[in-house]
């Protein structure tokens, strides 16, 4: 059903390659480890504290930036002293450096990092907007993932990501959901990340965006077809709907009162169990489903309601029935007896 | 077809998370289940969450189950069990 991969890393070359054009980053020194060094953390980190000795925080992982203030510091230190605090970093197990604001690092620092095939690279913008920058790509590119195999629309404002075994019909109740003017965001396989803690963005994986795959019709291109407004971009998924044929959904829910839920990358998404039979229109359903999920977010249960008149109903009908009470006064008496024994 | 009385003991009554579990076993059957208020004034499918509600059995009702089918005999089983064990609610 799902593909889950452990946390992601990224080479430094490749955020060298892929970081934002606003970076422009350019490798000063230690070319040689762009492919071998990795970065495994999105927060950045400023070496400050660590060239004045105090190296034990440095996290191997992540992004060191040096600004104005680490090379100034450096620029003070006497000869001996700056080659000491340098070699105190142990480049070796550091993933990347940035300087910021084009500033260019003593002699020093360029060759040890030569030497330790550390990369050091450099961005004309100052430290404060570098860090945004960085934070935010290395985010978006290090946020845990999974693949699912399903669908993935965008109806009424909501993701919803409909699964099910091979075959069951979710592509075609997809295709009817875009004749009813819904968008498709992936068919077959969603690329799932979790971009905050109670945040999954679902999208299509880039070879197959805006392509369907329909038993009998083959591959199709939905913007050829419905047009650019049947597509959506990547969306943040909010509910989950299951296709299962009438015999595995024996535990089908038949009140509606309990909101159920699944896991994905360790967030609860709501979630919906539909039986699939013959004459069952799943595209009416799924946007039924929609538009219930939407009232429950908005403290609207209509299941509840109902159940709450009801019970008021027995209630009262209780309270006007002799048998009841003749139960109840029943019952007192064999746990009086039972006290007893 | 087979026929059987039954009383709701439970303390909420036939309420509905009891009407679901009832409407879930039934609905494993082939056969025709309906339940009567033996006073006559509602009937209700087995199978139908909606109609079992509007039984509107209290605690201390009884009622009338007919079953009719191939496997009557272990449907009726099936909902007395149901009622007697107050759907797995209580301790008996």
């Amino acid at each position: 059903m799902s593909q889950a991969s452990e946390q992601p890393t990224i080479s430094v070359r490749e955020f060298v390659e892929r970081a934002p054009a606003q970076l422009s980053l350019r490798v000063l020194a230690g070319a040689v480890g762009l492919d071998e060094r990795r970065i495994t953390l999105p927060r950045i980190q400023k070496l400050g504290l660590a060239l004045a000795g105090f190296t034990h925080y440095i996290h191997p992982g992540r992004v060191q930036i040096v600004g104005q203030s680490e090379i100034w510091y450096l620029g003070q230190l006497s000869p001996e002293r700056r080659a000491s605090a340098i070699e105190l970093l142990a480049l070796e197990q550091i993933s990347c450096v940035l300087v910021t604001k084009d500033l260019l690092p003593p002699a020093e620092f360029i060759a040890a990092a030569e030497r330790a095939a550390l990369p050091l690279l450099q961005t004309p913008l100052v430290s404060s907007i570098a860090i945004n920058l960085v934070t935010e790509f290395l985010e978006a590119m290090l946020a845990p993932r999974e693949l699912r195999h399903g669908v993935l629309l965008d109806a009424y404002g909501v993701g919803v990501l409909l699964e099910g075994e091979s075959g069951i019909g979710k592509s075609e109740c997809a295709l009817d959901l875009i004749g009813r003017g819904h968008r498709l965001v992936a068919d077959d396989t969603v690329e799932v990340r979790r971009l905050g803690p109670e945040y999954l963005l679902g999208a299509a994986p880039d070879l197959l965006r805006e392509h369907m795959e329909i038993r009998g019709l083959g591959i199709i291109n939905i913007r050829d077809l419905y047009g650019v407004a049947a597509l959506s971009g990547p969306k943040q998924i909010g509910l989950t709907i299951r296709f299962a044929r009438w015999q595995q959904a024996q535990e089908v829910d038949r009140l509606g009162v309990d909101a159920n839920s699944i896991e994905i990358l360790g967030v609860r998404v709501p979630h919906v169990l539909l039986p699939v039979s013959p004459g069952r229109n799943l595209a009416t359903l799924v946007e039924t489903a929609l538009r219930v999920h939407l009232l429950r977010v908005r403290g609207y249960n209509a299941a509840e309601r109902l159940v709450a008149r009801h019970t008021e109903l027995l209630r009262a009908a209780e309270r006007a029935d002799v048998g009841a009470n003749e139960l109840n006064e029943r019952e007192a008496a064999d746990d009086g007896e039972a006290k007893a024994d | 077809m087979l026929e059987r009385r039954v009383l709701v003991t439970n303390r909420l009554g036939l309420h509905a998370r009891a009407a679901a579990h009832l409407v879930r076993t039934a609905s494993t059957f082939k056969s025709n289940i309906r339940l009567t208020r033996t006073d006559g004034s509602a009937t209700a499918d087995a199978k139908s969450i909606l109609s079992v509600l509007l039984l509107a059995a209290a605690r201390g009702t009884e009622l009338l189950l007919t079953v009719e089918g191939k496997d009557e005999a272990a449907a009726l089983a099936a909902v007395c069990e149901l009622f007697e064990c107050k759907f797995g609610e209580e301790r008996v």
